[in-house]
């Protein structure tokens, strides 16, 4: 759902996945989370919150949500003890050959070889379109080699017809002809979608 | 679409007086479009060309699509001759107008929208406040509520704990009472009228009766759209963009007493416009 590389230590990420709204962030110490951008407070989403250490702070009135997705601190009564049950939704999480996993009731996460990540670019096409020129592959993500560049896809679908593109190369690939072998990947797909 | 009574038989605002000039003028209400026609100090309302009934209290213009059970609500402090009374313009909120309601009589995000402004991060707490439903006159009031404050209006020169009462007049009107830094034993008024344009849209009109010698208009009208824009950002981004009532859609804790009492008079009104559907009763 997104690259390592797209949300470092302290950031958040806001992520549409088929239509969700997911937030991405990594604490200080680099752990990583993917919840619903929703505090269940009074459902302000989350990816507008700051991360303090190793918990992310919701901007609206400070609720406090830490590791297990539990809300950890209520600012405006800093005597309670917080039920356990304040908690945002959280998805499994994994970090695997350059990018961020996520996912619900999913399987072991994917085991890749250590990428360096490239770019996130967006694609609008119809899904069938576009699973048909990556070609879905065997394993979680599809190696392409245009123009003598290996590129390493992974993807998720953010609207009805609007693909996220993942990409990460080996190391030692040249990042500017890797750069542009993407975006003529991506206005190829698009060009055929506007045929 | 058809209206129920309790959104359909209240007042609301269309904006400022000064805002509708002679000559004619559009508008939406409730989903409605709205013609006003003004002719020197005759205003007329009309939506599909039936006359809707005028008022045009408190510098603003008001009209119903309904039959409303009372007259518009008093504002004893409008002929109170030493306030300053401000408009501060209109401003489009992506956002249900119960939501925006909610946020004026919410304490608890001074310190996290308005940082170092209404708040400190420094001194988050919101003690024990007391809330009432009026039944006499139908209205919502939450009293007794102390908050910290380093700048608390356009001529406050520190800090200060601001006391505040709040007034909610029907769904979409409310106002606030607190101390003015300058005037410690009288209350400065903000109303915040909201225009319910469709049930994710609304336009809100701050309006404000204050004590306050010092200060230009453009001071009072800056220092509130500053903090109304702060609103703003996370008005249009609370999810869902209409108001939940279901049980366990949000998370109240004691800070959110108000909340808690305007979501069950919403509920004891029948009222849905502008509010999520739920999936705990039948259609």
């Amino acid at each position: 759902m997104a690259l390592s590389s797209d949300v470092p230590a302290g950031a958040t990420r806001a992520v549409r996945l088929m239509g969700e709204e997911l937030v991405a962030w990594r604490s200080a110490a680099g752990a990583v989370q993917v919840w619903e951008d929703r505090c269940p407070h009074r459902g302000m989403r989350l990816s507008y919150g700051f991360v303090r250490g190793e918990r992310l702070a919701c901007l609206y009135h400070g609720w406090e949500y830490g590791t297990g997705a539990s809300c950890q601190r209520i600012p405006a009564h800093p005597d309670l003890t917080v039920p356990a049950s304040i908690k945002v939704q959280a998805w499994q999480v994994a970090e695997a050959g350059g990018l961020i996993w996520a996912g619900r009731d999913a399987g072991a996460p994917p085991t890749l070889p250590e990428r360096s990540p490239l770019a996130s670019l967006s694609i609008r096409c119809a899904p069938a379109r576009f699973l048909a020129t990556i070609g879905s592959g065997d394993g979680p993500m599809v190696s392409t080699t245009r123009g003598g560049v290996s590129l390493h896809l992974g993807w998720h679908q953010s609207a009805d017809d609007e693909f996220m593109l993942h990409a990460a190369v080996d190391t030692g690939t040249d990042r500017t002809a890797a750069l542009a072998v993407l975006r003529s990947l991506r206005s190829d797909l698009e060009a055929e979608m506007a045929a | 679409m058809s209206l129920e009574p309790a959104v359909r038989d209240q007042w609301y605002t269309l904006g400022a007086l000064a805002d509708f000039p002679t000559g004619t003028a559009r508008r939406r209400l409730l989903s409605t479009d709205i013609v006003i026609t003004r002719i020197g100090e005759l205003i007329s309302v009309t939506a599909a060309g039936d006359a809707l009934p005028v008022r045009t209290d408190y510098g603003h213009l008001w009209t119903t699509l309904g039959t409303p059970e009372r007259a518009l609500f008093d504002m004893p402090e409008v002929r109170e001759s030493d306030r300053r009374h401000v408009h501060c313009g209109a401003v489009h909120v992506r956002a249900s107008g119960l939501r925006l309601i909610e946020n004026f009589l919410d304490l608890a995000h001074f310190p996290y929208v308005h940082t170092d402004i209404l708040g400190s991060e420094e001194r988050p707490e919101v003690a024990r406040y007391e809330v009432e439903q009026r039944r006499d006159v139908d209205e919502l009031w939450a009293t007794k509520c102390e908050f910290f404050q380093p700048r608390a209006a356009a001529a406050a020169e520190g800090g200060q704990i601001s006391r505040y009462m709040y007034r909610v007049v029907n769904p979409f009107n409310v106002m606030l009472y607190k101390t003015p830094p300058t005037a410690p034993n009288r209350w400065d008024v903000i109303a915040l009228f909201v225009q319910p344009v469709e049930p994710d849209l609304s336009i809100a009109h701050p309006y404000m009766l204050v004590i306050d010698d010092t200060s230009t208009d453009a001071q009072l009208i800056g220092f509130q759209q500053m903090i109304f824009l702060q609103d703003k950002i996370v008005l249009e981004n609370q999810r869902p963009r209409l108001l939940p009532l279901q049980p366990g859609r949000e998370t109240p804790t004691r800070a959110d007493l108000s909340s808690v009492l305007y979501r069950r008079w919403l509920k004891e009104k029948s009222l849905t416009w502008g509010t999520e559907e739920r999936s705990d009763r039948a259609a």
